[in-house]
């Protein structure tokens, strides 16, 4: 997890001089692994988009022209519009309902480990079911919504839920909110019991009512918790793929066309390699940028 | 005073009971239509016990679509990662948490910034290496690629655990004589268990359920994943939803089982290993 702190954790163990060699020796295999698995292929990719290419006979160079379409042509703005309305909703989302449930379960009574258990399950469940499920819920003819919905009259007639852009974009953020709000929930629950017991019945004696003890003890001592997760959860869902793919795949209209689903389509489905390549490479800066941000703001208001 | 903490509770199980309610109704939706024959999801009622409870569902996966292989698949390459990723996880953990050498501010930084690398920038030259390579198709492939997705974070939260176990201890073992290595074998790893058991935990979850990368890179029916081949029975013009959620669930037993199992290790070591100051 990240760690975000002034005072770096320092080794002591320095006796003997070749310390610094067993340390490398311990760091190499997996710095090389990384170099290997990771930044070698994300050169690659790079290189990728400066062609247009199909990967197998195709090849010609074309430099920088797929990035300057991505600022001429509205359709990649607007995906890039969808994904972070998508990943502001759900990354809100995951925070509320997680740390709702993280502070209702942070002090033990009679059943706690219980609900734990069922809270964290969509977390476990694969995403190509969590996907399904929702799908066959929400299936317009035989779907158990619209059943239910029917027989109470609240709709007289079957809804296409999946296929309406104006339901399809809500209905995948609560689908992705459902998914994923056990890990946040999980964070915030491992942050609140490393507060000590002692503050809190300091902040007590001294008169500090229920909100105040929130405001000036919990909250500043959560910040770190807070920022990693944060800063985790946008970038994960910023690139979130397989939930989508499961139940509208982008659609209908492109209502529900994130990024990670517009440069699979572009790659895989139009074979345009070098126009996708370069899309990637605009969703790694924007990831990077969206981090900076977010850590430089956070910090900030720790003041 | 009294009073009002049982009306605190009474308010606290009343939420937790709806949360519950709504993360435990389309989970029993889906056991409920696994065990359902085709002619009564298709009738237009709505039981959530079946009428005629059948295990037919489940015997196709087995015999019209190759589902075995699948399970093998998907067993032996998050088997492979787990392990894979461990040890480089807690051979860097121990590095980093043990020992100053230079670099060691950097590699942290670099480790921390391939975790932000969004995985959908590697999928297009990783599908064009693994041919130059010829490592499409084949288990090694999809290994290295999920190795690749899961060190960054298992990095990170065994450097986290491994902080928490005080360095006095490793001092006394070399005093006593014990090589680095002995060290790290005989003392450290057995008091990062939970840490170890929450990485591990972690980077099955993510292994045993990706889908985009191995919809991509494995064209072989055997070698196919199970994500991947739920996923092509939603591709079918027809869907056969008791098939369906039959296949979501022998999906996710195993993973759900060995969390409950090893929840509580998994809490302990995320409480030590990702929350620190």
């Amino acid at each position: 997890m990240i760690t975000v702190n002034k005072h770096q954790y320092k080794p002591v163990l320095t006796i003997h001089q070749k310390d610094r060699i067993w340390g490398m020796l311990f760091v190499i295999p997996s710095f090389f692994a990384l170099v290997l698995l990771v930044i070698y292929p994300m050169l690659n990719g790079f290189y990728v988009s400066l062609f247009n290419t199909n990967l197998v006979s195709r090849n010609t160079y074309v430099g920088l022209k797929y990035y300057g379409q991505l600022f001429t042509k509205p359709e990649f703005g607007n995906t890039l519009f969808t994904s972070l309305k998508f990943t502001v909703l759900v990354v809100c989302g995951h925070f509320l309902v997680g740390g709702l449930f993280a502070s209702l379960l942070n002090k033990p009574f009679p059943g706690r480990s219980f609900f734990r258990m069922i809270l964290v399950l969509p977390w476990v469940i694969p995403e190509v079911s969590i996907g399904l499920v929702w799908k066959w819920i929400f299936n317009p003819v035989y779907g158990i919504i619209n059943y239910y919905l029917l027989q109470w009259k609240v709709i007289s007639e079957p809804v296409a839920w999946l296929s309406n852009p104006a339901t399809a974009f809500p209905i995948v953020v609560f689908i992705s909110i459902w998914k994923g709000f056990p890990l946040i929930m999980l964070l915030i629950s491992a942050g609140l019991q490393t507060i000590s017991q002692d503050i809190l019945e300091a902040g007590i004696i001294d008169g500090a009512n229920r909100m105040q003890s929130v405001v000036y003890i919990y909250i500043p001592s959560l910040k770190p918790v807070i920022l990693s997760a944060i800063i985790l959860d946008t970038l994960w869902w910023f690139k979130h793929f397989t939930l989508v793919w499961m139940t509208t795949a982008g659609g209908p209209e492109s209502a529900t066309n994130l990024v990670s689903i517009d440069i699979y389509k572009t790659a895989f489905e139009y074979f345009q390699y070098g126009q996708a390549a370069a899309r990637s490479v605009v969703v790694f800066a924007i990831c990077l940028i969206i981090s900076i941000i977010q850590r430089g703001g956070l910090r900030e208001k720790k003041g | 005073m009294k009073r009002r903490a049982k009306i605190n509770l009474a308010g606290k199980y009343l939420v937790l009971s709806v949360a519950s309610l709504l993360i435990l109704l389309p989970v029993l939706w889906m056991v409920s239509t696994s065990f359902k024959n085709t002619p009564e999801i298709m009738n237009g009622k709505i039981t959530w016990i079946p009428q005629e409870i059948t295990f037919e569902a489940y015997l196709r996966l087995f015999q019209d679509y190759p589902f075995a292989d699948y399970y093998k698949s998907t067993l032996i390459i998050s088997a492979a990662t787990v392990l894979i990723a461990m040890a480089f996880a807690i051979l860097s953990g121990y590095g980093i948490t043990r020992f100053r050498f230079p670099g060691r501010g950097a590699y942290l930084t670099f480790v921390l910034v391939t975790q932000m690398f969004p995985s959908i920038m590697l999928l297009i030259p990783f599908y064009k290496l693994m041919k130059t390579f010829h490592l499409n198709d084949t288990y090694t492939g999809m290994i290295l690629v999920y190795v690749s997705h899961t060190i960054p974070f298992c990095t990170w939260l065994m450097k986290g655990y491994m902080e928490s176990i005080p360095t006095s201890l490793d001092e006394s073992a070399m005093i006593d004589g014990y090589s680095r290595i002995r060290i790290l074998i005989k003392i450290i790893c057995p008091l990062a268990m939970p840490g170890i058991a929450a990485t591990a935990i972690y980077s099955l979850i993510q292994t045993w359920n990706e889908f985009m990368f191995a919809s991509i890179l494995i064209n072989k029916e055997t070698l196919k994943t199970l994500p991947v081949g739920i996923g092509q029975l939603n591709g079918y013009y027809r869907i056969q939803y008791n098939d369906l959620m039959a296949a979501c669930i022998i999906s996710s037993l195993p993973v759900v089982v060995i969390y409950v199992f090893m929840q509580k290790y998994f809490i302990a070591g995320l409480t030590a290993g990702a929350v620190k100051e």
